[in-house]
């Protein structure tokens, strides 16, 4: 019988595999050191290290780094774009707009494809989707031999106002197909059919230019798990926060672009979900940055719009996820004016922190949690030694003595600067949208998150935090967790009070024909399809619209209207109840329920903790130094209750319970920091 | 008045706060104002706030800005202090909880009066902490031409509406007549009562988290750390400022003409001193001229501020920057200090980019590894009248600006299709969009091949746009630009690029050439209109650039096979245009550029008449008439502009001939 359901994330630096077993309803997980020239290698090494017997698992499923990665190293194959005449700068053009508005030496990246690539032919229809001039079919098929003879293995046909008739790339999509047949062709309506021809031209170009290589590289690693015995379908997680198939992602392969970013914050809602916060936000700290997403009222905040560098739009839906320059190995410096910074800058992994001893001398974040006693010297079961006096060394050099502080003093200074920042970035992504933060928990996890949580949710005033069983492994764990998902858009506009709802309910009934056609493509039965419609809508005049869900049947959009008032006020502090309410979109969501490991809750039985592995001072903030008990977090039961100050070791993570504060570990292993009382 | 703000000594405050809390606090401001600016981007009604022309600023009790938008457009940089200031002035103790006053003036530290202002007071303990400021572009301000940008203009009557400090919210209470005045001197009431509305909102947005750093820290640390965020930024930029040469430096740009005045450049000269311990600037401009391209104070001091800002890219801005960068600009009257009522709205593409890339000329010097030649300048074109493609016939504007090159560098080429140097942040808007709205379409939206200047680093490349008007009565055509006879110039050696200008009926019986300003113009259906936005500025001598770089450049179609030889004196050959097979051919590019060197200084000193009647004749290309001979015509007539022409040429000895065969 199949038992097993497999998760695999592959990250920069490690390949994490995630195994829970339905029969124990247990979960293992397992760690390998990633190979980024291919990365199946590592993925299958996971198979191997993790013992896992393909032919016993039920569902394999997989976070991949493939797009994004190939998006940042540009390692494309001949990739051609095909547009209207007068157009071919679209992509270069872009909107103009810099990232750094004031370093004249910092540009935008160039686009996907050259100049020298991007070819036109001569078609135009108006924004009604009226054809003002016909497609010159001699001239395309001339490209089209043009093209071939250029050895193009990839094309994007994006034609002006295609999304509202895409017939003119529909036809040089034939003649493209005709011409070259082993090639790919990405037409921009198809993958985006939505008005503004940059972020819809550039989103195609980049599904063309991945589409070759994510093809290949899900192909060939699903071949290799069937040969290994697996039977089911290999499921890849995307942007949105849903998986889809190798099929689909052949031809939507742009989708995967954030797929790596995505696992995180699944886990952070399963995890909110499992202790029954509707609110949480989540901080995913590793060494280098930290990623921050916010789970509202139980639902991932989406956005529209990502991108993997500034000037390249990709227009999917994607999870929201913040990510700033603040990881255990941010630097922390004196500026020219002689004021102490941390971060953007990273000591990375080489030369890595100065307590690394591997020929890092600035002072990190790192080193100032050794220095206070919050880490330990010895990391990862003993694998890793720090010298504290490297770390001390370092400190007093570049903070402590040019600020005429003590070394305990400096190395609090620079962990709460770094604590503001990740504040700072926590309330961007939470106040930005009408939330207040106190009313969150913070889920803490990734390598560093657990040892500076409670003193960010303290600077927040966020009363919980909890602490995931292996917070460098939780990421692994969100490609368990998700359905297929698959997302439609069809451009309507036009007031809201003038309407055609019949109209509307028509569209809404064609896109639903669509997605279950879709779903069944993907060999989900009807009775596990799940559709869900949302409107997107704005007040006449506006430019930005709000996504509300939108149910059916008459006075549906009347609903929608009075929800779009309601969640306008909520992010924006007013509202226009006078104003004309205009429908800019709708969409759909069709969501494959695919089913979900059932976890365990383990007994739950009050109790002290046991003796402490051991005890080591540890400096907090205006308390000084404080004998403080290291507890190993295996040794933790279910129910243990103590106060802080207490420091929980375990393989990838530490976990820091300051003083004042009260910690638990729950049913699911959790540990849950009260930093208030009255909130316990 | 005669603007001037003396350097003051460098501040010797002692700082108070330590060194986690200032940074916390500085930080935390940032947030605020941050906030502030997302806030509006997502409920703004002006599409031209909603492309980014807008800024957030937290100001303290007595008006200055302690932090900008991290996003903010330069044009509003160093202005918000000013109309903070303003406002205080007007009301000094009335001023209360809850209200909100707006201003535009221009003549009180304001850009232009488009550029509206919303100003909400911050109290703690009874008394004004700070003030929370939102600056946007409406779309339209009222005067006789749609979008307020009316180049006949020579005061401000003719322009729209002038808003001096007023209150919109007093205490609370929403002073409904008055909003509605404002809003009813617009062409587009709704829309700007829209805005007027989110800016508002937008500043509660900083207030709320304002008080929330009050209700942590206290009212008096807060208050110290916004005194010290401006401390340590001027503190940062005289650190900047050690182990920089002493000493001063001058230069000279040019408008291209006075409409009141006979056929000249009109002049901006700047001189810059280094003294150790601060940055000050004269500028002195001619008189002010008889249409909108004059600049108020605040837009001057503005783009000194921007100018000098991008050669320290990552210090901050607040007034802690103004308090170490001064300027002497001069009596009013002039083109750069203009004075209540000279016109001032369309100072950006006047003065304001003049002054700011004059400022990167002069500190090119100082600091070469951020040297940079001349930027293209901003333009727009609005097409306004009645949309025939519903029976209402709807007013319709069809305002459009484009992106164009910036300066070749010192180590590599100009930015291509990037948003002018006044504001980086402003999108260029997709054409889809502009259709639907619209009866205009779009016939081409795409890179100018030459339009960079050549160089031993080439100036970015530039864009041409070309539009057909379709369904529409009643439509008229203006253009507001600069830099059709003040040519977008090159440094070190480095060639100009190309003119701005519009151009009506291209290549038909009726084509005229409107040049780079012009207002109400009627169009009818089936017209057509094309412009080009310039290229930067070439960076050292084209001569000096490698044959494989210029073939790489024909490859992509930056620079033709004909340009190729003509600028760069690279000679090369199709193979296989199908697979982008050229060759350079050597021996003649040797010898072509030969020919160039030994006859270049003479092209310069060419009887200007006998190059305007071969260019009539046909017998010399556009291009050449620049680049070679340093001449300035009218492009559609050819007319020759001999003074102008003399004040082109002594520029262009200055910063490419004299460099030349160094």
């Amino acid at each position: 019988m199949n038992t097993l359901r497999v998760a695999v994330d592959v990250g920069g630096t490690f390949t994490d595999v995630c195994i829970f077993d339905d029969h124990t309803q247990q979960m293992r997980v397992t760690k390998v050191p990633s190979t980024p020239s291919d990365p199946m290698i590592a993925v299958m090494n996971g198979v191997e290290r993790g013992e896992i017997e393909l032919d016993k698992v039920s569902l394999f499923s997989h976070g991949t780094t493939v797009a994004t990665n190939a998006l940042i190293t540009r390692n494309f194959p001949a990739a051609a774009m095909v547009t209207t005449r007068g157009f071919r700068d679209v992509l270069e053009i872009r909107d103009g707009t810099k990232d750094d508005l004031w370093d004249a030496y910092n540009d935008v990246s160039p686009a996907y494809i050259r100049r020298r690539d991007r070819f036109e032919v001569t078609e135009r229809v108006d924004y009604l989707g009226n054809t003002i001039t016909a497609l010159d079919e001699q001239e395309a098929r001339e490209l089209a031999e043009r093209l071939k003879r250029r050895g193009v293995k990839t094309v994007a046909v994006c034609f002006l106002n295609s999304y509202a008739n895409p017939e003119h790339e529909t036809r040089m999509r034939e003649i493209l197909e005709e011409v070259i047949p082993d090639a790919n062709v990405s037409t921009s309506a198809e993958i985006l059919p939505e008005i503004f021809e940059y972020p819809r031209f550039n989103t195609a170009v980049a599904n063309a230019v991945l589409a070759p290589l994510v093809s290949g590289y899900v192909n060939r690693l699903a071949d290799q798990l069937r040969v290994g015995g697996y039977d089911g379908d290999l499921l890849l997680l995307h942007s949105g926060g849903g998986s889809m198939t190798p099929r689909l992602a052949e031809k939507f392969p742009v989708r995967l672009a954030a797929s790596g970013i995505a696992a995180g914050a699944i886990s952070a809602k399963h995890i909110a979900q499992q202790c029954g916060y509707d609110n949480a936000v989540s901080l995913d700290m590793g060494g280098t940055s930290t990623d921050i997403s916010l789970v509202a009222d139980s639902e991932l905040r989406i956005s529209q719009e990502w991108q993997v560098e500034y000037g390249h739009p990709i227009i999917f839906p994607s999870i929201e996820v913040l990510t700033i320059g603040a990881g255990g190995g941010s630097l922390a410096h004196i500026d020219i004016a002689g004021s102490l910074r941390n971060g953007p800058q990273s000591a990375g992994a080489d030369p890595g922190p100065a307590c690394y001893s591997t020929g890092g001398d600035q002072p990190t974040n790192t080193d100032a949690n050794v220095v206070l006693g919050r880490l330990g010297t010895s990391l990862a079961g003993g694998v890793k030694r720090l010298d504290k006096s490297l770390a001390e060394e370092a400190i007093r050099r570049v903070i402590a003595e040019p600020l005429g502080m003590g070394l305990e003093e400096a190395a609090q200074a620079i962990i709460s600067v770094a604590n503001a920042n990740m504040a700072d970035a926590v309330r961007l992504v939470s106040i930005r949208r009408g939330y207040d933060p106190r009313d969150f928990a913070l889920l803490a996890f990734g390598g560093a998150g657990a040892l500076h949580g409670a003193d960010v949710a303290r600077e927040l005033g966020i009363p919980t935090v909890v602490v995931p069983p292996n917070p460098g492994v939780t990421s692994a764990m969100g490609c368990l967790l998700v359905d297929i998902q698959h997302d439609f858009a069809q451009m309507y506009t036009g007031l809201a009070s003038a309407a055609d709802e019949d109209g509307i309910e028509e569209v809404f009934v064609a896109l639903e024909t669509e997605a279950l056609a879709r779903l069944r493509h993907e060999g989900v039965s009807d009775e596990n399809g799940l559709l869900q419609r949302k409107i997107s809508m704005r007040y006449s005049g506006q430019w930005r619209s709000l996504q509300v869900p939108m149910g059916s049947g008459p006075g549906a959009l009347e609903q929608a209207v009075r929800t779009f008032h309601e969640q306008y006020e909520r992010e924006f502090s007013f509202r226009q109840d006078d104003a004309p309410v205009e429908v800019y979109q709708l969409h759909l969501t069709a969501v494959g329920k695919t089913p979900k490991p059932a976890f365990r809750p383990a007994e739950v039985r009050a109790q002290a903790p046991g003796e402490p592995a051991g005890r080591r001072p540890a400096y907090f903030g205006d308390l000084g130094w404080v004998d403080t008990p290291i507890f190993e977090r295996d040794a933790l039961a279910a129910g243990t209750r103590f106060e802080g100050p207490a420091i929980i070791n375990q393989l990838d993570s530490t976990t820091v319970v300051p003083p004042g504060t009260r910690a638990e570990i729950d049913e699911w292993l959790n540990i849950r920091i009260y930093l208030e009382e009255t909130n316990a | 008045m005669s603007m001037s703000l003396v350097a003051t000594l460098p501040q010797k405050r002692e700082t108070v706060l330590d060194p986690v809390t200032f940074e916390v606090l500085k930080n935390a401001f940032a947030t605020s104002v941050d906030l502030m600016s997302e806030q509006i981007l997502r409920t703004c009604y002006s599409f031209v706030i909603y492309s980014r022309d807008f800024s957030s600023a937290l100001c303290d009790a007595e008006g200055n800005t302690v932090m900008q938008g991290s996003g903010d457009i330069a044009v509003h940089v160093g202005t918000l202090h000013f109309q903070c200031k303003a406002v205080i002035e007007e009301f000094g103790d009335d001023i209360h909880p809850n209200d909100v006053f707006a201003i535009n003036d221009p003549y009180r530290g304001g850009t232009h009066l488009n550029d509206v202002s919303f100003i909400r007071p911050i109290f703690s303990e009874g008394r004004i902490i700070a003030f929370a400021q939102n600056k946007g572009h409406w779309a339209d301000i009222g005067g006789p031409v749609p979008g307020s940008f009316n180049v006949d203009a020579a005061e401000h009557f003719g322009e729209g509406l002038r808003i001096t400090p007023v209150r919109i919210w007093s205490k609370g209470v929403y002073l409904h007549d008055v909003a509605q005045l404002l809003v009813s001197n617009t062409r587009a009431p709704e829309q700007a009562m829209g805005d007027l509305h989110a800016q508002s909102e937008a500043t509660a947005v900083c207030e709320r988290e304002l008080l929330r750093l009050v209700d942590r820290y206290g009212t008096s640390t807060v208050e110290a750390a916004m005194q010290e965020t401006q401390d340590y930024v001027e503190r940062t930029v005289r650190r900047r400022l050690e182990g920089l040469p002493n000493g001063t430096w001058e230069t000279v740009d040019y408008l291209d003409l006075d409409p009141g005045a006979p056929e000249s450049l009109v002049p901006v000269r700047i001189k810059m001193t280094l003294e150790g311990s601060g940055i000050h600037y004269d500028v002195e401009g001619g008189p002010a001229i008889k249409t909108f391209l004059n600049s108020g104070y605040g837009t001057t001091f503005s783009a000194i501020y921007a100018g000098t800002k991008t050669f320290f890219p990552d210090v901050p801005l607040n007034s802690g920057f103004y308090a170490a960068v001064t300027a002497d600009i001069g009596p009013e009257g002039t083109v750069v200090n203009a004075g209540w009522p000279y016109a001032v709205t369309g100072t950006v593409s006047g003065p304001y980019e003049k002054l700011m890339n004059g400022i990167f000329e002069l500190w090119s010097q100082i600091v070469p590894e951020r040297a940079m030649a001349c930027a293209f300048n901003l333009e727009y074109l609005l097409v306004g009248g009645r949309d025939a493609r519903a029976e209402s016939k709807q007013y319709f504007m069809w305002y459009d600006w484009m992106a164009g090159g910036w300066g070749g560098r010192v180590d590599r080429d100009g930015s291509s299709a990037t948003a002018p140097v006044f504001g980086v942040g402003l999108a260029v808007q997709p054409c889809e969009g502009q259709e639907r709205l619209s009866p205009v379409i779009t016939t081409m939206h795409q890179i100018g091949t030459d339009s960079g200047g050549p160089g031993r680093f080439r100036g970015g490349c530039g864009i041409e746009k070309g539009g057909t008007l379709t369904d529409a009565e009643q439509a008229v055509m203006s253009y507001c630009c600069d830099r059709a006879r003040s040519i977008t110039w090159g440094i070190e050696g480095g060639l100009p690029s190309i003119p701005h200008g519009v151009w009506m009926n291209r290549g038909t019986e009726n084509e005229r050439f409107l040049g780079s300003i012009f207002s109400s113009v009627p169009v009818q259906p089936g017209d057509t209109f094309y412009r080009p936005s310039a290229g930067g500025g070439g960076f050292g001598d084209p001569l000096d650039r490698g044959a494989e770089e210029v073939l790489e450049d024909v490859i992509d179609g930056y620079v033709s096979i004909g340009r190729a030889a003509e600028d760069y004196g690279v000679v090369i050959t199709e193979v296989n245009v199908d697979l982008d097979e050229y060759e350079i051919d050597r021996e003649a590019t040797a010898a072509k550029r030969a020919w160039i060197r030994a006859s270049r200084a003479g092209w310069l000193t060419e009887d200007a008449a006998s190059v305007a009647e071969r260019y009539r004749a046909g017998d010399l290309e556009l291009l050449d008439v620049i680049r070679r001979h340093g001449v300035i015509l009218d492009w559609g007539t050819g007319e020759l502009f001999e003074e102008t022409t003399r004040q082109h040429r002594e520029q262009m000895q200055r910063r490419s001939a004299d460099h030349w065969g160094r």
